[in-house]
C-alpha cells in the first residue's frame, strides 16, 4: 500500500466506536458494538464472519441506508451520525451498491438499468448517459447485450450488469453484500474478479461481505466479525491480515 | 501569479478555521454543477413511470379500462343532467326576444301567473323598446291523429307578425298562420303525439283535434320537449283565443320585448324596472332561462341525482387506479428500494407514481371521450334528449379524471414508504 498517498487523501470510510441495536425497550438487542474500521483509498476490504455477526447491518450503516445510533461514521467526507435523510440520500448517489440479488428493474433494458445510476446527475445528458452505460456494459463483457431485458440474461450476466450499474456513477465507494451468493462457482468468481479489476483501475475502494472462501484472495485486507465486534483475522495462506 | 499556483491561497471571505482552509471535510464539498434542465426533474420520472406501465400490458389495459369507465360514466351523468335542464328550458330558450316581463309569482313557465296586458303598452313608452308582444301559454289535450290517444300539449299564442318572437322554422309560415284555426307543430315533440312530420309530408296540412276543436297543422318548427310539456304547438294570438275561450284577453302570461338595435339590455332592464309597477318582474332573455332552470334544480332532485352518479363514477375509477398503482408498487418494492439505495429520493419516486397516475388519466380519458361522444349520439337519438359534447364539459371531465387519478396516485404513494433500502442486503 502506498502509505504516503493514503495520508494525503482522506479515508473514504472512517468508523469510530460505532454501535447499533435493533428493537426498542425490552426487545432492544445490540448487534454491533464498538466498531472501529478504516478503509483507505483504493483498498479492497473483505468482511467475513459467521451468520448473524452483523456484517450486513454494518454495510447498511456505511451505505447510509440506515440511521446511525452511536459512534461516528464518516463516509466520503460525510459524517453519518445525525445526518438528515436528505444528506443520506445525497451520499448514496456517490456509493455503488451490489446486492445479493441483482435487483435490476425488470422493465428496463440492461443499458437503461445502468443509465439509471447516472440519471440523477443533472450534468449528464441522455445521449451521454447511454454512451456511458454502453461503455460500462462493454467493460463487464456485455457490450452486445445492452438491449436485453434482465429476464433475457443469465444470472451471471445480470450480476455483471449490476456491477456495471454500481460503477457507472463513478462512485467513491462500492459496497457489496455476498454478490456471489446467488451464482454458481464459476460465474461468481468471474463477477468478483471483474469487479476487483474495474475498481482497481479506477481506484475505487470496495467493502465486500462474503462467506465464500474462494474469493478471499481478492482482498487487500480481510476483516472478520464475530458477535457484533471486529476480531483479529486468522491468518490464511497468501492473504494479508488486517 | 505563480504564487497562486503553488500554495492554495486563502480565498477571500473565509474565516481562518473554515473547513475549506483547514482541509477538514465539513459539509460534503458538492461538486454539483448548476441544476440541469428543469424539465428533466419532471420528464425523467414520467419516462420511468411510462416504461413501467408499458411493461405490463394486461395491467395497463385494465387500468385504462377503469379510467375509461369512470370517464364515460361521468360524461353520461353530466350529459343527462345538462340535457334534462336544457330540455326543461327548451321552450323559453327558443323565445328569441331581448327582455321579458312576467308575474313576480311565476315560478315556472308551464304554471304561469298572469299579468296585465297593459304592461306591454306601458313598456313601449321607453325609447329603447322597439316592440312588445304579449304571449299566451296554456296546456290543452291533443288527440293523436293516428291512434286517437290523448296527450297534453303546450300551446303558445302570440302576435306572429310582430317579429318579436321567433322559432327556428317559423318565418316562412307566418302568412299561413294568419288563417283561422291553424297552428304549427314542434317536430321535436315526443313521438306519442303521432307521426306529424310524416303525415304532413304525405298529405300536406291536415286536421288534428286540440282541446276538442279541429285545428289545422300547417307546418313544423323546432323547440323540443321539456319537463312541463312533451310537445309544443305555436299559433297566432287570435287562434289561441278561439281555442282557449275562457282566457281573458287582458291577462297574459308573458310579455316579450324587442329593443331597438344597439340598445344596452342591462340598462333597458333597469329602466323598465323603474317605470313599471311592482306587479311585473323584468328579466333579460338569459335570466329568464336561468330562472326556469333554477326552478328545476331546486324543486327536483335531478341535479343531486346526477351529481351523485358522477361522484360514484369518480370514486370507482379512483379505487381502480389506486389498486393498480398500489399493486404496481407492491410488486416492485425491491426495485423501488434499489432505486432508493442508488440515491433516488422518496420525492422523486413519488413523482414517478403521480406521473403514472396522470398517464393513466390521459390514456383513459381519450378513449372515454371518444366513446362518450359516440354514446351521446346514440342515446340522444333514442331518448330525444339534446346530448352534445362540448369543449367546456370535456375540459371539466378531464379535470375531474385528472384529479381522480392524482388522488389515487397520492394514496398509492404511501406504499413507497415500505420500500426500505436497508432491507435490500
Ligand atoms: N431488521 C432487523 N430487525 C431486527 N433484527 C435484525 C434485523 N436485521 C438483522 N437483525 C439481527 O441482527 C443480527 C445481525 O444481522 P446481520 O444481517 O447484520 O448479520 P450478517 O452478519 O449479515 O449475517 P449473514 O451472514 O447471515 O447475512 C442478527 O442477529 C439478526 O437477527
Ligand atoms: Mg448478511
Amino acid at each position: 500500500m502506498d502509505g504516503h498517498a493514503s495520508a494525503v487523501r482522506p479515508a473514504p470510510v472512517e468508523i469510530r466506536g460505532l454501535g447499533y441495536a435493533y428493537g426498542e425497550g425490552e426487545l432492544r438487542r445490540p448487534v454491533l458494538r464498538d466498531i472501529d474500521l478504516t478503509i483507505r483509498p483504493g483498498e479492497i476490504v473483505l468482511l467475513t464472519g459467521p451468520s448473524g455477526s452483523g456484517k450486513t447491518t454494518l454495510l447498511t450503516l456505511i451505505g447510509a441506508l440506515r440511521a446511525m445510533q452511536e459512534g461516528s461514521c464518516r463516509v466520503l467526507g460525510q459524517e453519518l451520525m445525525g445526518a438528515s435523510e436528505a444528506q443520506r440520500v445525497q451520499l448514496r448517489r456517490q456509493i455503488g451498491f451490489i446486492f445479493q440479488q441483482h435487483n435490476l428493474l425488470g422493465f428496463l433494458t440492461a443499458q437503461q438499468n445502468v443509465a439509471m445510476a447516472i440519471e440523477l446527475d443533472p450534468r449528464t445528458t441522455e445521449a451521454g448517459r447511454l454512451e456511458r452505460a454502453t461503455a460500462m456494459l462493454a467493460a463487464v463483457g456485455l457490450g452486445d447485450r445492452g438491449a436485453s431485458l434482465p429476464s433475457e440474461l443469465s444470472g451471471g450476466q445480470r450480476q455483471r450488469v449490476a456491477v456495471a450499474r454500481a460503477l457507472a456513477g463513478e462512485p467513491g465507494l462500492i459496497l457489496a453484500d455476498e454478490p456471489t451468493a446467488a451464482l454458481d462457482r464459476q460465474s461468481g468468481g468471474e463477477v468478483v474478479r471483474l469487479l476487483r479489476e474495474l475498481a482497481k483501475r479506477r481506484g475505487v475502494p470496495i467493502l465486500l461481505v462474503t462467506h465464500d472462501p474462494r474469493i478471499l484472495d481478492l482482498a487487500d485486507r480481510i476483516v472478520s466479525m464475530e458477535d457484533g465486534r471486529i476480531v483479529p483475522t486468522k491468518q490464511a495462506e497468501g492473504v494479508p491480515a488486517a | 501569479m505563480n504564487v497562486q499556483a503553488r500554495e492554495a491561497p486563502a480565498p477571500p471571505g473565509f474565516l481562518p478555521w473554515a473547513p475549506e482552509l483547514t482541509g477538514e471535510a465539513g459539509p460534503p464539498p458538492e461538486p454539483r454543477a448548476p441544476r440541469g434542465r428543469p424539465g428533466a426533474a419532471l420528464y425523467l420520472p414520467l419516462r420511468l413511470a411510462w416504461r413501467q406501465l408499458r411493461a405490463e400490458k394486461a395491467r395497463l389495459a385494465s387500468a385504462i379500462a377503469g379510467v375509461m369507465f369512470a370517464c364515460v360514466l361521468v360524461f353520461m351523468q353530466l350529459g343527462f343532467r345538462s340535457a334534462l335542464f336544457d330540455s326543461a328550458t327548451a321552450l323559453l330558450a327558443s323565445f328569441r326576444a331581448d327582455v321579458f316581463l312576467m308575474h313576480p309569482m311565476t315560478q315556472v313557465s308551464f304554471k304561469p301567473e298572469m299579468l296585465p296586458r297593459v304592461r306591454a303598452s306601458q313598456a313601449l313608452a321607453l325609447p329603447e323598446v322597439q316592440a312588445t308582444v304579449p304571449v299566451y301559454l296554456a296546456q290543452a289535450t291533443w288527440r293523436n291523429p293516428e291512434s286517437g290517444a290523448r296527450r297534453a300539449v303546450q300551446l303558445v299564442g302570440f302576435d306572429v307578425e310582430a317579429g318579436v318572437m321567433d322559432f327556428p322554422g317559423l318565418a316562412p309560415l307566418i302568412e299561413t298562420l294568419k288563417r283561422p284555426d291553424t297552428m304549427v307543430f314542434d317536430r321535436r315533440s315526443r313521438p306519442e303525439f303521432g307521426p306529424v312530420p310524416k303525415l304532413l309530408a304525405e298529405r300536406g296540412p291536415f286536421e288534428v283535434q286540440v282541446a276538442n276543436r279541429q285545428m289545422e297543422v300547417v307546418g313544423l318548427i323546432e323547440i323540443g320537449p321539456s319537463f312541463g310539456a312533451d310537445g309544443n304547438v305555436v299559433m297566432s294570438e287570435t287562434n289561441f283565443r278561439r281555442l282557449v275561450k275562457e282566457r281573458q284577453v287582458s291577462q297574459v302570461d308573458l310579455i316579450a320585448i324587442r329593443l331597438v338595435p344597439g340598445a344596452d339590455r342591462e340598462a333597458a332592464v333597469a329602466r323598465l324596472r323603474q317605470v313599471l309597477p311592482p306587479d311585473v318582474t323584468v328579466l333579460g332573455g338569459p335570466d329568464l332561462v336561468k330562472h326556469e332552470r333554477d326552478y328545476w334544480e331546486s324543486a327536483t332532485p335531478i341535479g343531486f341525482i346526477f351529481m351523485f352518479g358522477s361522484i360514484m363514477g369518480l370514486i370507482v375509477g379512483m379505487v381502480i387506479v389506486y389498486q393498480i398503482l398500489f399493486s404496481d408498487i407492491a410488486s416492485h418494492l425491491k426495485e423501488y428500494a434499489t432505486l432508493k439505495a442508488m440515491g433516488y429520493s422518496n420525492f422523486y419516486l413519488g413523482r414517478a407514481v403521480l406521473s403514472a397516475a396522470f398517464i393513466l388519466a390521459l390514456l383513459g380519458f381519450l378513449p372515454g371521450f371518444a366513446l362518450s361522444t359516440f354514446l351521446y349520439d346514440v342515446v340522444g337519438k333514442s331518448t330525444f334528449l339534446p346530448l352534445a359534447m362540448d369543449a367546456p364539459r370535456a375540459l371539466a371531465v378531464f379535470g375531474m379524471i385528472f384529479t381522480m387519478c392524482g388522488l389515487a396516485g397520492l394514496l398509492a404513494m404511501r406504499k413507497l414508504r415500505d420500500a426500505n433500502p436497508a432491507d435490500m442486503f
